[in-house]
């Protein structure tokens, strides 16, 4: 492997390791903020996607412009899933933690079987955007814009976030995340609390969406794959941690990168799922995990 | 201010309060005292909207039934629970001014602060720490502190005492002493009988979930009933 090979593989796996580390972020805020697993997780980035689809067919409008529409409809998405969903799964008298997990597990085959029985079961792909075929080259190391852009805006979503934490409502999260009880003492809704977390996760997600849509195809199961590669990437970076997804996502797009080179492109993920083993085996609170 | 009326309820499956009535004027400190498991605590719970409950709570003649436990607080009683409850990993600064986060749009909301720092030095000290790392009266000086800020009406202690050097206590009852002097309403729940009997004015006296006797403090304090009533025997 030449030294250019080297660095155009990795560079392939930082680009994509930014936006897999977005969709991290994203459930892990909702995990850390009430440990809750949102199993629904890529199911939202493919309704970004499709929403970024439909837009895209009826009117040409680029994904770029689309993306403050979409986040914002995600992040109104994940409030109302939070109010209509998961405040009633919480408030269950008994078996709290099973209801949990089927309420966003059975969210995620809904909203899969919704999406197929609209838009079909065949693959989408939004062409000819404004950067799409185009590229930067870098000493020889080609880097796709729309990759680029799109790691670009994962990053600066990730700013965004630690902007908010920085927040007094930032505050107001994580007292909530440290006791639920206690926050209603000081007249804080918890219940408002958690509806903006789920919309910052669900917000998050919508973005990592948006951007994917301009270089990857759209399908009803184009979530799921994101997904898991999320729990590994959350597990890797620890539970709740912000500053564990962000390095974890990286490590993770690396490890995918270069396993697809060592090996195949298809048995890409088999190191991913190693890293999995080897987090579970000898660190399981992950990176950067407070648990 | 506060009126209970025929309060029940229940906790963890046990009826910890029966039939419980009490009142609560402006101005007052009031005192309940009583043994462990009397149900001191599930009283403030019930009134802070954290347990279920049947029976009565008016505050301000305005029924407290359906009101959620937030909007509780930002009607004006502020519990300092048991445990304290603070967030231990947020900074003593950030833990004060979240007492403040319900009143947003407030340009004064931050001003009880000068108050919290009037009565207790230490904690002017120790901003930045994290509250974890606080002893445990600084701890509870720091719990009392974020209910302040929350500026409430009817202030609800429970067992500020408990865990803390003797020296520490007298320094917190003197500032409960003083927080009364600023026309705010005390609540105190104390299992030290005579130390909450001496900065009381009134004060009742629960067993087993039932007030057995209530009085001025100074009658309650001259009673040997009283100390059978609370040992229980």
């Amino acid at each position: 492997m030449t030294l250019e090979t080297l660095l155009q593989v990795a560079a392939g796996g930082l680009l994509m390791g930014l936006i897999y580390a977005l969709v991290a972020a994203g459930l892990s805020l909702i995990f850390g903020l009430m440990d809750v697993v949102n199993f629904a997780h890529g199911e939202l980035m493919m309704l970004a996607m499709y929403a970024v689809f439909v837009i895209w067919d009826a009117t040409g409008l680029d994904p770029l412009w689309q993306l403050p529409v979409v986040a914002g409809l995600l992040f109104l998405t994940g409030m109302a899933i939070y109010r209509g969903l998961i405040a009633r799964a919480l408030s269950v008298p008994f078996n709290r933690g099973m209801v949990q997990i089927f309420v966003t597990f059975g969210l995620a085959i809904f909203i899969r079987g919704a999406a197929q029985f609209v838009w079909g079961g065949e693959f989408r792909a939004v062409n000819h955007t404004w950067l799409s075929d185009r590229s930067l080259n870098l000493g020889g190391v080609f880097l796709p814009l729309p990759q680029l852009a799109a790691s670009a805006v994962c990053l600066a979503a990730f700013a965004g976030l630690l902007a908010i934490s920085r927040t007094e409502f930032g505050r107001a999260l994580e007292a909530t995340r440290e006791d639920r009880d206690a926050v209603a003492l000081i007249g804080i809704d918890r219940d408002r609390i958690f509806a903006m977390g789920w919309g910052l996760g669900a917000g998050a997600v919508g973005i990592a969406g948006v951007m994917l849509a301009g270089f990857y195809y759209v399908g009803p199961n184009v979530g799921a794959s994101f997904a898991l590669i999320a729990y590994v990437t959350v597990a890797l970076g620890g539970f709740g941690s912000m500053a564990g997804a962000l390095v974890a996502g990286v490590l993770i797009g690396e490890v995918e990168a270069f396993t697809a080179v060592v090996l195949e492109p298809s048995l890409k993920q088999i190191g991913v799922f190693a890293v999995y083993l080897l987090v579970l085996m000898f660190r399981p609170r992950g990176l950067f995990g407070k648990l | 201010m506060l009126r209970l009326e025929n309060l029940s309820a229940s906790y963890r499956g046990l009826k910890a309060l029966q039939g419980v009535s009490l009142q609560v004027s402006a101005g007052e400190i009031v005192a309940v005292v009583g043994a462990n498991g009397a149900g001191k605590s599930t009283l403030l719970k019930s009134i802070a909207g954290q347990v279920a409950t049947e029976g009565a709570i008016a505050f301000d003649g305005k029924s407290l039934a359906k009101v959620p436990a937030h909007m509780i607080a930002r009607m004006g009683i502020g519990l300092v629970p048991e445990g304290r409850r603070l967030f231990p990993r947020l900074s003593v600064e950030d833990n004060l001014r979240l007492g403040a986060y319900a009143r947003r749009g407030d340009p004064n909301r931050f001003k009880p602060l000068d108050l919290v720092f009037e009565l207790f030095p230490r904690l002017k000290e120790r901003l930045p720490q994290r509250a974890e790392t606080l002893s445990g009266g600084e701890q509870q000086m720091l719990a009392i502190g974020r209910a302040l800020m929350t500026q409430p009406r009817l202030l609800m202690l429970d067992e500020p005492s408990q865990g803390i050097m003797p020296r520490l206590v007298d320094d917190i009852l003197a500032a409960v002493q003083r927080i009364r002097g600023l026309g705010v309403t005390v609540l105190l729940v104390e299992q030290r009988l005579a130390e909450a009997l001496e900065i009381a004015d009134r004060a009742y006296v629960l067993q087993t979930g039932r007030i057995v006797m209530s009085g001025p403090a100074k009658e309650i304090a001259a009673d040997d009933a009283v100390r059978r009533a609370y040992l229980g025997i």
